[in-house]
């Protein structure tokens, strides 16, 4: 049997500041650990809040008339109601569809047919490849890489096309051009302490880059990862040195080579080796022993092509973003 | 199990509670304070004690081998490039923020050093 406390006792326990805080009432942070603003200059009174919602909700009345109007007072009762019904109808649905999916690794699922079989099996013998996933993706469906490549590409252009200052600027009218370009006017310029980050970190993160699309074949990554590894230490940089910097081996023109050679690399590549495959010709690319880095047929050179064209779209998102130029 | 082998449990088990606390403390802040400098705050002290103290349990659990070659790598990583990430994050903040003294007061090394002596 517990006693119940004065009020000036209790307000000193713990319990008591422990459940004041709970409900929201007092934040022990703010003034002792907090610096605490002195007036947020973007505050709002409570007086104004009040009248803005009285005005909204004014407006409202005048534009739609509520109380006249029994159309819209209907239409809304339904809207909720239908909004409400809809929206238990879907779940009934994609609950009923949950129940009827085949348990997980039952031998009768059809997900468990002869093509993973095929690959598991056979896949190390016909592709080369000791990692299957780049066995998969670039050999057995190397047409489905080459689309999202493409995809890619066309992403970019887009990117230019929306985005890119005009290159005619440049000589016409350098001022106007100097204002377009013009990215950070607050941000600090290159900062002392990033670059020194940058000097160490930049070679290491592009290496790795260059060690995971090399070894595609081998180990898991590939084209795609090591392109976007390469791509952000490329944006680091750019970042700790600037353009000028970056200019002297990125321009238009080094993405326009780049992205060209790579994707009709791929297209002759892949197109022969289909061909030669779909007539039952001799292929005269050697497979070579699996494991090896020289090996596994066409997947080292269309892992370094993905990995260019994504390294080089990367670089160039950022680019038309932040400057809209090179 | 031996002893020793208890012994080296219950010391990564220690370090690893003491990281997860640390942890739960930066969340808090995180999610408590309001001002951008304070919240930065809250947040580096994770990524680099708590960091370094949950993995240096971790180590300590597993052993000598190349697991924990690569848990040495991501610590200095981490150490590496999070410091640098939060200096650059405080230094747009003082940069741009255009109602600074609302929030701070501005010093200089001199007159801090001063306060100091005081």
């Amino acid at each position: 049997m517990s006693r119940k406390k004065d009020d000036s006792l209790y307000q000193k326990t713990f319990s008591y500041k422990f459940f004041k805080w709970m409900k929201g009432e007092k934040d022990p942070l703010v003034g002792n650990v907090e610096m605490t603003p002195k007036k947020d200059p973007k505050e709002e009174e409570e007086e104004t809040i009040n009248e803005r919602l009285r005005e909204k909700q004014m407006m409202l009345e005048k534009i739609y008339d509520v109380e006249n109007n029994k159309l819209i007072l209907n239409f809304r009762k339904i809207y909720k109601f239908i909004s409400i019904l809809f929206c238990i109808t879907m779940f009934a649905i994609l609950f009923l569809n949950v129940s009827y999916l085949p348990p997980v690794g039952d031998a009768g699922n059809p997900s468990d047919n002869e093509v993973p079989v095929r690959y598991i099996e056979k896949g190390i013998e016909e592709t080369g490849a000791v990692n299957f996933v780049s066995g998969m993706i670039l050999d057995y469906r190397a047409f489905d890489t080459f689309g999202e490549s493409n995809v890619l590409f066309i992403a970019t252009i887009t990117v230019l096309i929306l985005l890119k200052v005009d290159s005619k600027l440049k000589k016409n009218d350098p001022e106007k051009y100097e204002k377009e370009t013009n990215d950070r006017t607050l941000e600090p310029k290159k900062d002392p302490i990033l670059q020194f980050c940058a000097r160490y970190l930049m070679p290491v993160i592009v290496l790795f880059g260059i060690c995971t699309i090399l070894n595609g074949h081998i180990s898991p990554g590939g084209g795609f990862s090591g392109g976007a590894i390469i791509g952000a230490g490329l944006i680091l940089y750019l970042n700790a040195f600037g353009f000028n910097d970056t200019e002297r081996f990125f321009i238009e023109k080094t993405y326009k080579v780049v992205c060209f050679v790579a994707l009709t690399f791929y297209c002759l590549a892949k197109s022969y080796s289909f061909f030669t495959g779909a007539n039952h010709l001799e292929s005269h690319i050697p497979k070579g022993i699996p494991g090896a880095i020289l090996s596994s047929g066409l997947i080292l050179p269309l892992d370094i092509c993905v990995g260019l064209v994504v390294a080089c779209t990367m670089y160039t998102f950022y680019c038309m973003f932040r400057k809209g130029d090179y | 199990m031996g002893m020793i082998e208890w012994i080296r449990l219950l010391i990564g088990l220690s370090l690893l509670i003491i990281g997860v606390v640390i942890f739960a403390s930066e969340i808090i802040g995180i999610f408590k304070m309001k001002y951008v400098l304070n919240r930065m705050h809250a947040a580096a002290m994770g990524d680099t004690l708590g960091l370094l103290s949950s993995l240096l349990g971790l180590m300590i659990i597993s052993g000598l081998n190349f697991t924990t070659l690569k848990m040495v790598f991501v610590i200095a990583f981490m150490w590496f490039t999070s410091p640098v990430s939060s200096h650059l994050i405080s230094r747009m903040e003082t940069s741009t923020n255009e109602s600074l003294s609302y929030y701070c007061e501005e010093m200089t090394l001199k007159e801090i050093e001063e306060e100091d002596v005081t």
